[in-house]
């Protein structure tokens, strides 16, 4: 049983110090902010964490000690079998947590209004860029209706600037749009349109991926965020525009068609009203067929 | 034509010849029925399974039933998840692993739906059946037809799941089967209607059981149990049921709304044509987050018996704790919306979301708090049933505490879906209802069996279960902190394998602790004599299950028992130790009324199966054979007269005096 104990806790010290390198490597999570939401909602987190480990630590160190000194071999002369009230300590144990679940509940008021995906990122007062993001099966389209411009599973922008993302999909089961390091999730679904801001306080390389399993190619459905200075953004936005590589309807149908693993690519122009369009025809569709169907059922790749 | 009619959607192609896995899977359940069935005609058993066990409306042989079907089950639903532990521990980088995707959204659909509804589902009832009547001084549940078609339905719910590993295909769709995806143009197999028509059927099986113990519970207590003098279990047990008729009859609407949208194409949930998905996720989780509560209320009960039992103490705050249960049961209705505050909902929907979910950490807290405080001053025994409490007690408070932080809601826009959420549920699942089963089974193994458990093999599977639960979830919630998100068979970022490894090592270490199970069951069988309870109060109990012999008689109580008190049969032990002697017991029996077995609940469940494998496959002739023959099955049942007998007085006196004879 010794020799068993020891083997477990080789086994644990291990566990952590493989933890820990690996975190300290590499992290495309909340861990590694890179944005105001992200860094904020970190923080949240582990406020929260403190608070309820307010509870939790002696919650664990009571049932463990009780344990120890009140087993039966441990003869005390404290047995009372019949002690089971006491309304001091009956409050105490409703009074405590009552308090540090309304302290959490003001803050979650708060933070929930402030870090709401809806509303324009706290202390940014400047215009947003605009982003509209369709999601399709397994990959996503991003369209920079002020540029004209448009990308397959990449995106770029501007450090320092908020920026205000429109999500819809489009032939794709209902999805979701998530860079953890820059901001918060939310689903994409068709026929609808969903928002989110956020903002880039690094330049860099940030994993973008969907959260909500939507089929075969979920898991390989990511793209990457390049955060870049606004000279290069500009300079990207130009050279994309010359490369007349124009997205056309023709090319947004094959998009349509589900696929696995998608190079990322830009295109030199959108269609007009291509966004709205889509959750259009959503919305106007009759009948039995999905409007992407023509009668036929979703193709599944295999 | 006549093919089309009887066989409908179904080919030979359905049958998956070419995957030697499932084939494999596939013979090795045949061989197993083949072998049962072969088993029972040698030794010529058939009459006494037919009349003893399957026929039975006795609530304690339902229980064993529920018990063996959630045993398998596991063992199901623990096949699933050495294939995705494995999977994702190979998966990194330029490896694919050796499940495709369609496979993997195949097996992780199944483990969680099978270890919901077919595992901790039948493991409650288990326990609802092995001790509520006995423990409230019933002869039987209020209605005991009820009680074995409630069984029968779930089973054959749980092979209507086990079918499709072999014919056609389950849901690929994750364990909720959200619209659009599990829509016919999404997912136009066969699957999710395998998915909606086990869960149906096995839905109403929980449905009647639910009102079943609710009018067992208000109308069959002993004289002198008022509510508030019921064993906290009972209790626990009452708004649990109360959770399942109010909640239960959401999943079958919602469901059928799904159905219709598959089977006729109209447009509830799609996402086109006035189709709203959303509502489908909001319907599906007014049902799934009491479902969470009615898995883990009862498993609260049997902590309380379990700790004040081997703390040799009466509970601490039984009235705190019945109002901490109470509450937890009205604010489970009120908490759904936090499953997706993703889903685009304004700040102050989530806000009230995310506090009300907060909420329910009080009353839960209170509970946590009572059961210490039982164990404090007590004379603590530490056998098995403890040891998976004091388990229970580090692993809740942290599955607890991770789920209040996914309680606000802009912590959840961060690990929304993501591993942190995995680990989270499996946290409170497995660290608070399983273990509270697994306690419950070993405390009330020996009323149901009438012999003890091996205790030496219980602990190497308890150290196994708990050491193997944390290697392989801790590492969940470190990867999913740094955005790992659940569901994918594979991954880029070759960073998280090493934890992906350790979770599987963790997983292989459970795997230990079932076959420490196995071989502890093995191991009691081979020394039941050894560990015969001769008393009927193995564990020195406080209510009433253990006044009566082990394993309890046909009739459980031979007189009616009366309880004046809490714990009334501890303190009964109590005023005789005190006075020196015994009272004799009344020995003027009298005719006992019980029902009569009926094939009834069994023929009515087989052809609700029937009908759910031809809705599936759309087969019209065996569609119509399987209606027409449940609805007969039913009405025929109702013009039957024949439904009870007495047990004669004399025959009552002598099992008693036997059980007499035998404690001394």
């Amino acid at each position: 049983m010794t020799r068993f104990f020891v083997f477990l806790k080789w086994t644990a010290l291990l566990a952590v110090i493989a933890s820990l390198t690996a975190c300290g490597a590499y992290s495309n999570g909340m861990l590694n902010p890179k944005g105001f939401i992200t860094f904020e909602e970190r923080k949240l987190f582990f406020d929260t964490l403190a608070l309820m480990l307010i509870v939790v630590i002696p919650v664990i160190i009571m049932s463990l000690t009780f344990v120890y000194h009140y087993r039966a071999s441990h003869r005390t002369d404290q047995y009372k079998p019949n002690w089971s009230h006491s309304y001091f300590l009956e409050s105490l144990w409703w009074g405590i947590p009552f308090v540090i679940i309304l302290v959490l509940g003001i803050l979650t008021l708060k933070k929930t209004h402030e870090l709401d995906p809806y509303r324009p990122v706290i202390g940014h007062h400047e215009k947003p860029l605009m982003i509209q993001v369709i999601a399709l099966p397994w990959k996503w389209l991003f369209i920079y209706p002020e540029q004209n411009i448009a990308t397959v599973n990449y995106l770029e922008v501007p450090v320092g600037q908020q920026i205000e993302f429109w999500i819809t999909a489009d032939n794709a089961p209902m999805s979701a749009f998530f860079i953890p390091q820059l901001g918060s999730q939310i689903y994409a679904m068709s026929g609808m349109r969903t928002r989110l801001f956020l903002s880039a306080d690094q330049t860099g390389d940030f994993l973008g991926m969907n959260t909500l399993f939507n089929g075969d190619g979920f898991a390989e459905m990511q793209f990457v965020t390049h955060v870049v200075t606004p000279e290069q953004m500009t300079q990207w936005v130009n050279n994309v525009k010359k490369s007349h590589d124009p997205l056309t309807d023709a090319i947004y149908t094959t998009l349509l068609t589900p696929t696995i693993n998608d190079k990322s690519r830009s295109f030199s122009e959108a269609p007009t009203h291509l966004f709205y369009n889509v959750i259009n025809t959503y919305q106007s569709s009759t009948g039995r067929y999905h409007p992407r169907s023509n009668g036929e059922k979703w193709i599944k790749e295999s | 034509m006549l093919t089309n009619l009887i066989f409908g959607n179904l080919t030979l192609e359905a049958i998956p010849f070419h995957n030697p896995i499932i084939m494999g899977a596939g013979l090795f359940m045949v061989l197993i029925a083949v072998g049962i069935v072969g088993l029972i005609t040698y030794y010529r058993k058939w009459t006494y399974i037919l009349n003893d066990w399957v026929f039975s409306v006795d609530h304690k042989k339902i229980g064993i039933m529920y018990l063996i079907l959630a045993f398998v089950m596991l063992l199901r639903g623990f096949s699933d998840v050495v294939l995705m532990r494995s999977q994702q521990a190979i998966a990194a980088g330029a490896h694919h692993g050796y499940l495709p995707p369609e496979h993997f959204d195949q097996v992780f659909t199944a483990h969680g739906v099978i270890m919901i509804f077919f595992v901790a589902m039948p493991m409650m009832f288990a326990l609802l059946n092995m001790a509520v009547p006995l423990q409230i001084g019933a002869r039987d549940v209020a209605y005991p037809y009820l009680n074995s078609l409630s069984f029968w339905l779930t089973f054959v719910g749980a092979m209507l799941c086990n079918i499709s590993l072999v014919v056609g295909d389950f849901a690929a769709t994750g364990w909720l089967a959200y619209p659009p995806l599990s829509e016919i143009y999404y997912s136009p197999t066969a699957g999710v209607d395998y998915y909606i028509w086990s869960l149906q059927i096995a839905g109403f099986g929980t449905l009647f059981g639910g009102i079943n113990f609710i009018a067992t519970i208000l109308k069959m207590r002993c004289p002198g149990m008022t509510l508030m003098k019921m064993p906290i279990f009972v209790w626990s047990v009452l708004c649990t049921m109360i959770l399942v008729a109010l909640a239960f009859p959401v999943l079958t609407v919602t469901l059928a709304l799904l159905e219709l949208d598959r089977f006729f194409g109209m447009h509830f949930f799609t996402d086109f044509a006035g189709g709203n998905s959303m509502l489908y996720i909001n319907l599906i989780w007014v049902w799934g987050h009491p479902e969470v509560y009615i898995l883990i209320l009862p498993a609260f009960g049997i902590f309380s018996e379990v700790v004040a039992t081997f703390s040799q103490k009466k509970l601490f705050g039984y009235t705190t704790m019945v109002w901490a249960i109470a509450i937890i049961t009205l604010l489970s209705f009120i908490v759904w919306l936090h499953h997706f505050f993703t889903m685009g909902t304004g700040a102050n929907v989530n806000a009230f979301f995310g506090i009300m979910t907060m909420l329910i950490a009080i009353p839960t807290g209170v509970k946590i708090f009572n059961w210490l405080f039982t164990m404090y001053r007590g004379q603590i025994i530490l056998a098995t049933p403890l040891l998976w409490v004091i388990a229970f007690f580090t692993t809740f408070a942290i599955g607890g505490m991770t789920g209040v932080m996914m309680a606000v809601p802009p912590v959840d826009f961060q690990v929304h879906n993501s591993l942190f959420l995995v680990a989270h549920f499996h946290n409170v699942i497995i660290g608070g209802v399983l273990f509270g089963f697994f306690a419950g089974i070993i405390y009330w193994f020996p009323k149901a069996f009438g012999f003890m458990l091996d205790e030496k093999w219980g602990k190497r599977s308890f150290v196994f279960w708990v050491v193997g639960f944390y290697l392989a979830f801790m590492p969940l919630y470190i990867i999913g902190l740094d955005g790992f998100m659940r569901r994918t068979y594979h991954y880029n970022n070759v960073a998280y394998q090493p934890y992906l490894l350790v979770a599987a090592l963790g997983a292989f270490c459970v795997m230990i602790g079932i076959l420490c199970m196995i071989i502890q069951l093995y191991v009691s069988i081979k020394n039941r004599e050894a560990l015969r309870d001769r008393t009927g109060d193995p564990w020195n109990g406080r209510t009433l299950e253990w006044s009566v012999a082990s394993p309890a008689p046909l009739y459980n109580f031979a007189v009616i028992p009366t309880a004046n008190e809490i714990d009334s049969f501890w303190y009964d032990k109590q005023r005789h130790l005190a006075e020196g002697h015994v009272h004799p017991k009344d020995l003027h029996f009298h005719p006992i009324h019980m029902p009569k077995n009926t094939p009834a609940g069994f023929v009515i469940a087989i052809f609700a199966g029937i009908a759910g494998f031809a809705l599936v496959w759309h087969m019209l002739i065996p569609g119509i054979i399987g209606i027409v023959g449940m609805v007969a099955a039913w009405v025929g049942k109702t013009f039957s007269t024949d439904t009870d007998y007495y047990i004669d007085a004399e025959t009552v006196k002598e099992t008693e005096l036997a059980h007499m004879k035998q404690m001394i």
